[in-house]
């Protein structure tokens, strides 16, 4: 029979840094967020972005502007919009993540919930809008938004009435596709 | 005759004057004349005054009749032609066996030698003798051309004007017929005989001077026996005066080679004799720079050398000019009568006098060749020397003499870049050589040239070499910091880092040269000018002016790398992993090179290092801290396991400024797990509202194994120890059970589990799933021994697991991921814009890749890494813009 001592157990913990800012705050402590701590959002969406790889969607901040940002999205399989890809510009409050940032479509969209400037109908980015959101998820939202608009509340009426037929509504979205060099 | 019905024929005026008496008169002198000259040139045996007067009394009728010039024509003319008969004929017979012999010829043959030796001087003495028989005729001739002049101007004429112009003219006709029909060989032979005579010499010299040692020691041991003598002391004088006398005492071999080139001399040969003892004297010196230098570097041979120069070959200069000069002051008609043998009085030898100004260019010849010699030599064993440096310095000084005197620095450079792609820059060197070798020779040729320019050229080979190999940085890295670890069979390991030398080097160099910074005043400025000095002109004009080229090793070692980032990123991971294998808190080795590596690379690029280290210290005092507090409140429960808290040391480390750790699950024992859950509650009590995370794969552990016969001792990772604990209650594990029992998957279980395997503690035997295999604990050494387990392979075995085992990703793996973040930025970036130049890049690049990790590449660095990307196709590449392969 063997018996074991174990001796001198040396094991390297590593402290979680607990100063960390939770993403999920509520917005109620907010307001009083510096400049500084907005970037540092920004930031680390940009890297997160970045690094998920999701398919169809991409944004990046333009030139020197953090708190601008242009999007791209690409139609999602098996929907209408197919094939298309849209081109959206972001702009974020001084106070995000605590007001949702401004999402217009830059390439037409012929869509139920997007008006013919480009602004978009979607509760998140209105009165559903949550700091724990970030780009990543309004840009997955828009995206599904695309295949499932929301017929009950419609900026676009036309869009509205023919997305019933969608072999017509395909062939609208065609016509009306003007993509972005 | 027919000579003279030409030359008469020209002098029309003087055949009309002549009357019938006269032309018989005339006609009877020169035919009396021819005759006499004829048989005194023959040397015949008749009463020679009788005959000499005949002839000058026959010379000077003619001459009387204006036929002065026939005269000298038909007497040269015989002598030139009996000269070329006997003389020049004779002469080179002698050397006629001789013509099929090389004077290369390595093996000597004692009596070939001797023969040719002896040869020569009774060709040269023949030919000397017949010369000096053919100048007494001509003597003659001169009396009687003097006394013809006399009478014709009744007074006294210049009687070496007559002679002079006969004797160079005859002169001249000796050599022109020995040079037409010189043989190809004669150079050869005498080149040889030179050499033999002064090798001879030198053999003589270098028995003398052994002879002189051992008589001093004779001196001494006398001294001793007999109770120091008072006659003794004039030993220092004659010390001096012994080395003459060397010379003196072979005055005769001296005189033997003084008088063959005197023959030789004589005969028209001066050049031709003083190539071949020059030559000679050449190879001689040659031949013995090579000996003396040989393949030792480890003492300095130059004086020696000069030395020697100063004992042979000018010494024998010296006594064959004193004996040539003595020679030619009294060059005169007698001379060829005075006997070669004669003594002359050696004044030189023993003189103080001033040595002659050939002596002077013979002696400045003699030490450039010499000079040229070693250097030569030296620079082709360059790389050796500079492989054992420290020890080769002697070397190095000499050539660095030597440069200096030739100036063939650029000689030095070619030939050692050649031999460093030839031998160093080679797919067989490993990377720590190549290091050492940079190392010594940033070291060597510093001395040799404080400049730096030709280190410059010859290190930029290496440089470029280096920056190809991947674990350059690493091994650098070893060698600053470490050194013992490095290389430990290497040359030049002391045991003490690279770092430590450099701080020491500095120190040094500091005390001695003055820093030429801007804050010097004007006075020190003006200095400086003064003192400034060109570049040499190998100098590469694009590297800069020599004042900001001093030699910096530790940068000259960045600079391979490029950037210290780099090597401070490599140091903090090769600390990381050092740390973290640490099992007590003993960082003072590390605390010194940290602060070492801060001298030269800043303190802010240390930072994170510093950190590291403070984590350490911080662990000890709260490891303290956890434990007091133990103690302090009395075990409330008895625990049913033998293993404490006090057997726990915890390392704590802010992770942020560590490089990314592995991490690796692993199910540690059931009291294990709950020692280290106290440990962490104990650390939150102490230091709300911080909570430790294990990282439960890091660390060692001690322990002890005991069996039915034997204890064994181990230093294990965790997961080795965590695997044997799961044997202390089952003493068969299949692979699959033990995996999921000790929570890693099968092949990583599999992988260390050999450790215990070839350790003898566990066996392994085929289960009933060929991919199952079962482990059985071997509870006594008979069944190791029944069961077959290999001892000896055991070692290489776990350092073969160890290597691919490491607690700290390394740089490779750290760059590897940052490009892969730099990919994805630019993708993304891409997609939204379209299209982008790459200045375009770099900049979004460098205003938002700013997170974990930084973007700190170049431009150029960024577009390599384009380029790349264009190669695999993800990208493309059109009118200088980039856009997304689509």
């Amino acid at each position: 029979m063997a018996t074991m001592n174990s001796g001198n157990n040396s094991n390297t913990p590593a402290t979680a840094q607990v100063a960390m800012p939770s993403q999920k705050q509520t917005v109620s402590t907010a307001k009083t967020v510096d400049t500084q701590s907005v970037l540092k959002r920004l930031q680390s969406e940009l890297m997160a972005l970045m690094m998920s790889g999701d398919s169809g969607i991409s944004a990046f901040p333009e030139e020197d502007n953090i708190f601008c940002w242009k999007g791209t999205i690409s139609g999602s399989k098996d929907t209408v919009f197919e094939g298309t890809e849209y081109k959206l510009s972001l702009s974020f409050p001084a106070d995000y993540p605590f007001k949702p940032p401004k999402v217009k479509f830059e390439t037409g969209c012929f869509h139920p919930n997007v008006d013919v400037y480009g602004n978009i109908c979607l509760d998140i980015l209105q009165d559903k809008w949550s700091s724990a959101y970030d780009v990543r998820t309004i840009l997955i939202s828009i995206q599904s938004l695309l295949g499932e608009p929301n017929i009950s509340s419609p900026l676009n009426t036309q869009a509205a009435a023919l997305w019933c037929n969608q072999e017509e509504y395909r062939k609208m979205v065609e016509k009306l596709y003007k993509p972005s060099v | 005759m027919t000579c003279d019905t030409s030359s008469s024929g020209c002098d029309l005026d003087i055949l009309d004057s002549l009357s019938d008496d006269s032309i018989l008169e005339i006609s009877e002198n020169w035919n009396g004349f021819c005759a006499s000259s004829e048989s005194l040139l023959k040397g015949s045996d008749g009463d020679e005054s009788s005959l000499n007067a005949e002839f000058v009394m026959r010379a000077e009728n003619l001459c009387k009749h204006g036929l002065a010039s026939l005269v000298e024509q038909h007497l040269f003319r015989s002598i030139e032609e009996i000269f070329e008969r006997n003389g020049a004929r004779r002469f080179w017979s002698y050397f006629e066996p001789y013509s099929n012999f090389a004077p290369s010829e390595t093996n000597k043959d004692p009596i070939l030698e001797e023969e040719i030796q002896q040869v020569i001087c009774k060709a040269l003495e023949e030919i000397s003798s017949q010369k000096q028989f053919q100048e007494k005729c001509l003597s003659l001739l001169a009396h009687a051309l003097q006394s013809y002049e006399e009478d014709k101007l009744q007074e006294k004429a210049n009687p070496d004007s007559i002679r002079d112009y006969l004797f160079s003219k005859y002169q001249l006709i000796v050599s022109s017929v020995l040079l037409t029909s010189l043989p190809h060989h004669f150079p050869g032979i005498l080149h040889w005989y030179f050499k033999g005579r002064l090798e001879e010499l030198s053999t003589i010299a270098a028995v003398n001077s052994e002879d002189e040692d051992e008589l001093g020691m004779n001196d001494k041991m006398d001294l001793d026996e007999k109770t120091k003598l008072p006659y003794k002391c004039g030993d220092m004088d004659s010390d001096i005066n012994q080395k003459y006398a060397v010379f003196s005492e072979n005055n005769k071999l001296v005189k033997n080679i003084g008088m063959v080139v005197r023959n030789l001399r004589n005969i028209g040969f001066t050049s031709m004799a003083e190539d071949a003892y020059a030559s000679a004297i050449f190879f001689l010196l040659k031949d013995k720079v090579h000996d003396l230098a040989g393949d030792d570097y480890r003492s300095s041979v130059l004086e020696s050398i000069k030395a020697w120069i100063q004992a042979v070959p000018l010494q024998f200069l010296r006594a064959l000019l004193d004996y040539l000069g003595d020679f030619t002051s009294c060059d005169g008609p007698s001379s060829g009568l005075k006997s070669p043998l004669a003594s002359h009085p050696s004044l030189c030898y023993s003189g103080t006098g001033i040595p002659s100004e050939g002596l002077v260019r013979w002696q400045l010849r003699l030490e450039y060749y010499a000079y040229e010699t070693l250097q030569d030599l030296r620079i082709a064993k360059l790389f050796e020397i500079i492989v054992d440096y420290p020890d080769s310095a002697p070397a190095i000084e000499d050539l660095k003499q030597c440069l200096e005197y030739t100036g063939q620095h650029s000689k030095l450079v070619d030939s050692f870049i050649s031999s460093l792609r030839y031998r160093l820059l080679t797919a067989g060197a490993s990377t720590n050589d190549i290091l050492h070798q940079y190392v010594s020779t940033i070291k060597a040729l510093r001395t040799i040239d404080p400049a730096g320019v030709f280190l410059e050229a010859v290190g930029e080979p290496i440089r470029e070499y280096l920056r190809g190999r991947k674990d350059t940085i690493k091994c650098i890295v070893t060698m600053l910091t470490d050194g013992t670890g490095g290389n430990p069979n290497g040359p030049g390991s002391s045991g003490d880092s690279l770092l430590e030398e450099l701080n020491r080097d500095e120190e040094s160099q500091e005390n001695t040269i003055v820093d030429d910074d801007i804050n010097t005043d004007d006075k020190q400025a003006w200095i400086n000018a003064q003192n400034w000095e060109p570049d040499p002109v190998e100098a590469d004009p694009s590297k800069g002016s020599r004042y900001r080229r001093k030699v910096d090793i530790l940068g000259m070692i960045v600079g391979i790398i490029g950037s210290k980032d780099q090597l401070v990123n490599e140091y903090r991971v090769m600390l990381a992993e050092k740390l973290l294998n640490k099992s007590d808190y003993d960082i003072d080795a590390e605390i010194r090179t940290l602060e070492l590596l801060k001298i030269h690379f800043g303190e802010s690029s240390m930072q994170k290092c510093e950190i590291m280290l403070n984590d350490l210290i911080d662990s000890k005092r709260t490891n303290t801290n956890i434990k007091a507090t133990i103690k302090h409140q009395a075990q409330p429960e008895q625990r049913d396991l033998d293993v404490s808290l006090d057997n726990l040391n915890a390392t704590i480390i802010s992770s942020n400024f560590w490089p990314p750790i592995q991490d690796e699950a692993v199910n540690l024992p059931e009291p294990v797990e709950q020692l280290l859950t106290d440990y962490a509650k104990r650390y939150t009590e102490i230091k709300t509202p911080r909570k430790l995370i294990w990282k439960k794969n890091l660390g060692s552990v001690k322990l002890e194994l005991q069996f039915e016969d034997r204890a064994m001792q181990f230093n294990v990772t965790p997961l080795h120890a965590s695997i044997i604990m799961q044997f202390q209650d089952q003493k068969k594990w299949t692979s699959k059970d033990l995996a999921a029992a000790v929570g890693v998957p099968v092949d990583v279980l599999n992988r260390r589990i050999n450790f215990w395997i070839s350790k003898g503690v566990l066996v392994e035997s085929m289960g009933a799933d060929s991919a199952d295999h079962a482990f059985t604990l071997v509870e006594t050494m008979n069944d190791t021994s029944k069961s077959g387990t290999i001892d000896g392979g055991c070692e290489e075995l776990l350092a073969g697991d160890e290597d691919g085992e490491r607690s700290v990703a390394s740089v490779e793996d750290q760059l590897q991921k940052e490009m892969t973040v730099y990919e994805k930025f630019i993708s993304g970036m891409l997609t939204n814009f379209g299209s982008m130049a790459l200045d375009r890049i770099h900049n979004t690049l460098k205003m938002f890749c700013i997170a974990d990790p930084t973007y700190d590449k170049s431009l150029q660095q960024l577009q390599s890494f384009l380029s790349g990307l264009v190669a695999e196709e993800k990208l493309e590449f059109r009118d200088g813009m980039y856009f997304l392969k689509k």
